[in-house]
């Protein structure tokens, strides 16, 4: 067997049942033994979607996704699915063919040196020099790119090692990885601070969908009785009806969120990073509060935000030894105020749609375990704040890196990892005409994936912060000369329909939810629609800018 | 503006230094010294004394190269 052969060999081992990519010269050697063999490969038309799609299948399923790609252009164009997958912390595993081991360095037809691009976009990376390499490698690559904190991992293969044939190669097995062992005086510390306490409240994020303890989350906050709030890939973690949830917090967070934030006296933060998106100006975040920080990743206690306790453990193994009921009744009414007070009016008048209240429609519509994907800007936000998700893997959205063109891969990815699960990708006309090309995905693996594409022929958000902050100099988020998106698409073979008027809105979505196959729903809405609310650079969350009506021009 | 003696050991892997030095850089760190010396021919390790200084305080900086795969031990002295 030759060094391609053995690849995919321990792929299956490794328990990998679907790999997407794109081949090349420098891969041919691994697309042969592809041919015929168990390993299923999924077949895109760039390879930033084939690693997008990779991202969105290990988010649905909290296990590696695994992407391949040549050498030179088709290892660049996975840089910004690493990024991606580095800044949300999702487990990839991606492999490319490099060129043959003694032309490395002389600049050969598509070389690029993989490895020096990876240190700024992996959690590690591997160049296999000789096939005997191997077995540890991919051992080693599926153990770091699962543990602790998940991430993106790169392996370059030059052609040569995958052409070397070899009878045997002795398997390897990873040392069991070290135990994280929590501090008991911290804990018990823990357990203290949060007994003592009058206004607690529980900020949760990534880390808890990442280390499985959604259940544990939620019977904590059931006996606690604590109040909540969650950052982007945090949604989906608490029960929306619990009756102390307070939603999405920071630049584009609930108001009530917000405000119970910067009042609370303990900010028990788990699983969450303090990121400039959440803490507005980090010196004026949540002022009264002693912050206890949970994180499996000891980097991130104490990074941002100075935390009285420091808890370096796993979740999962935590949230049960701090659950405990509390007695914070008063609080609990005054958020019950908060939520009841600054709760979303969807009073928008006039026949044109608009986004959040057909975002909120579509949430109350669909089968509760759907699977949202979006891509970024306007209609990402709207999504995270008027849309219910029954778990964190339902919501699949670029958070840290926000790139655009990953909703549609990423809906291919999380439909081919649950092929029961309806799947809707919510996208907007800037972000949608990114990884256009993957439509030809859907129409081949005859994917029933559901496409809303939020229409404001503008790069929406941009546009919103040029008229914010630039004085309304609207420099180039002119997008009024988009395809007809209805016909685009239909070329694929999918079929659709272009609805402008809100009357048109519930025979739109009976169709769409009716469809066994593939479906695009085109939505134009009012070019000037802003997010609300908004807490402007620079600002505290509690100065943050609300709804405001203005003039059609 | 701190200076910071960091007495690094890692396995001298393809890249390790380059890893190494690429945090201290992106986290906001400039090198002053840099001595690098292998432990021994066979087991390939490398031992790394850098002179640093940045205004950022040198626990983000630990933290971060603690992360990095082949670093099996770091000492920080002011």
């Amino acid at each position: 067997m030759n060094g391609a052969a053995w690849l995919i060999q321990s792929l299956i081992t490794q328990g990998v049942k679907k790999i997407f990519g794109y081949p090349g010269g420098a891969i041919m050697p691994i697309y042969d033994a592809l041919y015929g063999s168990d390993l299923e490969h999924v077949l895109f038309r760039h390879e930033q979607g084939a690693i997008m799609a990779a991202i969105g299948y290990a988010r649905a399923t909290n296990s590696p996704g695994v992407c391949i790609a040549t050498s030179g252009p088709g290892a660049t164009n996975l840089i910004t699915g690493l990024a991606d997958a580095l800044l949300d912390s999702i487990p990839i595993i991606a492999i490319t063919g490099q060129v043959p081991s003694d032309l490395i360095g002389t600049d050969a037809f598509q070389e690029i040196d993989t490895i020096g691009l990876s240190f700024a976009c992996t959690k590690h990376s591997f160049l296999v020099n000789s096939i005997y390499e191997l077995p540890k490698i991919i051992s080693e690559a599926f153990n770091i790119a699962s543990k602790e904190r998940p991430g993106p991992i790169l392996i370059d293969i030059p052609k040569d090692v995958q052409l070397t044939k070899v009878e045997k190669l002795v398997p390897y097995f990873s040392r069991n990885q070290k135990k994280i062992f929590y501090s008991h005086r911290e804990l018990k510390d823990a357990q203290k601070l949060i007994k003592k306490s009058n206004k607690p409240i529980l900020y949760v994020g990534g880390g808890i969908g990442m280390s499985k303890s959604v259940l544990e989350l939620r019977k904590f906050v059931n006996i606690t009785g604590i109040p909540t709030v969650s950052t982007l890939k945090g949604l989906g973690s608490i029960t929306e009806n619990d009756p102390y949830y307070l939603g999405m917090l920071g630049m584009h967070g609930k108001k009530e969120a917000n405000l119970a934030v910067q009042e609370c006296d303990l900010l028990l933060a788990i699983g969450v990073r303090f990121d400039d998106r959440v803490t507005g100006k980090l010196d004026t975040f949540a002022p009264n509060a002693k912050v206890i920080h949970l994180d499996i990743d000891q980097a991130e206690l104490n990074k941002l935000r100075k935390a009285d306790i420091s808890l370096l453990g796993n979740a999962k193994e935590l949230l049960p030894k701090l659950t405990n009921p509390l007695n914070i009744s008063s609080w609990q009414k005054k958020i019950i105020y908060l939520k009841e007070k600054y709760k979303w009016v969807y009073d928008h008048t006039g026949e044109s749609i608009y986004a959040p209240s057909f975002l909120k429609q579509i949430s109350k519509k669909m089968p509760f375990d759907t699977i949202i994907t979006t891509d970024v800007g306007q209609h990402q936000m709207w999504a995270a704040q008027h849309m219910h998700f029954k778990y964190p893997e339902n919501f699949i959205t670029s958070s840290g890196l926000g790139s655009m063109g990953f909703g549609l891969p990423a809906a291919i990815g999380a439909q081919i990892a649950r092929p029961n699960s309806t799947v809707i990708c919510i996208s907007g006309d800037g972000s949608f005409m990114m990884n256009v090309q993957e439509l030809t995905t859907i129409k081949r693996k005859k994917l029933p994936i559901k496409i809303i594409l939020i229409d404001n022929q503008r790069l929406g958000m941009v546009r919103q912060w040029q008229e914010l902050f630039f004085k309304k100099r609207y420099s180039e988020t002119h997008l009024t000369d988009n395809p007809d998106f209805v016909i685009l698409v239909s070329s694929f073979n999918i079929p659709g329909m272009h609805i402008k008027k809100k009357s048109e809105i519930d025979g739109a979505l009976n169709e769409l939810f009716d469809q066994k196959g593939a479906y695009f729903l085109h939505v134009s809405i009012d070019e000037l629609e802003n997010v609300w609310p908004l807490v402007p650079p620079g600002s505290s969350n509690a100065e943050m800018i609300e709804k405001q009506s203005h003039e059609k021009i | 503006m701190k200076k910071y003696k960091l007495n690094i050991e890692a396995h001298n892997q393809h890249g390790t230094l380059e890893r190494i030095l690429r945090v201290i850089r992106h986290r906001g760190f400039q090198i002053n010294s840099i001595n690098m010396n292998q432990l021994n021919n066979d087991t390939k390790t490398m031992k790394l004394k850098i002179i640093v200084h940045s205004n950022r305080t040198i626990t983000l900086l630990h933290s971060q190269l603690k992360k990095i795969i082949d670093i099996s031990n770091i000492q920080i002295q002011n």
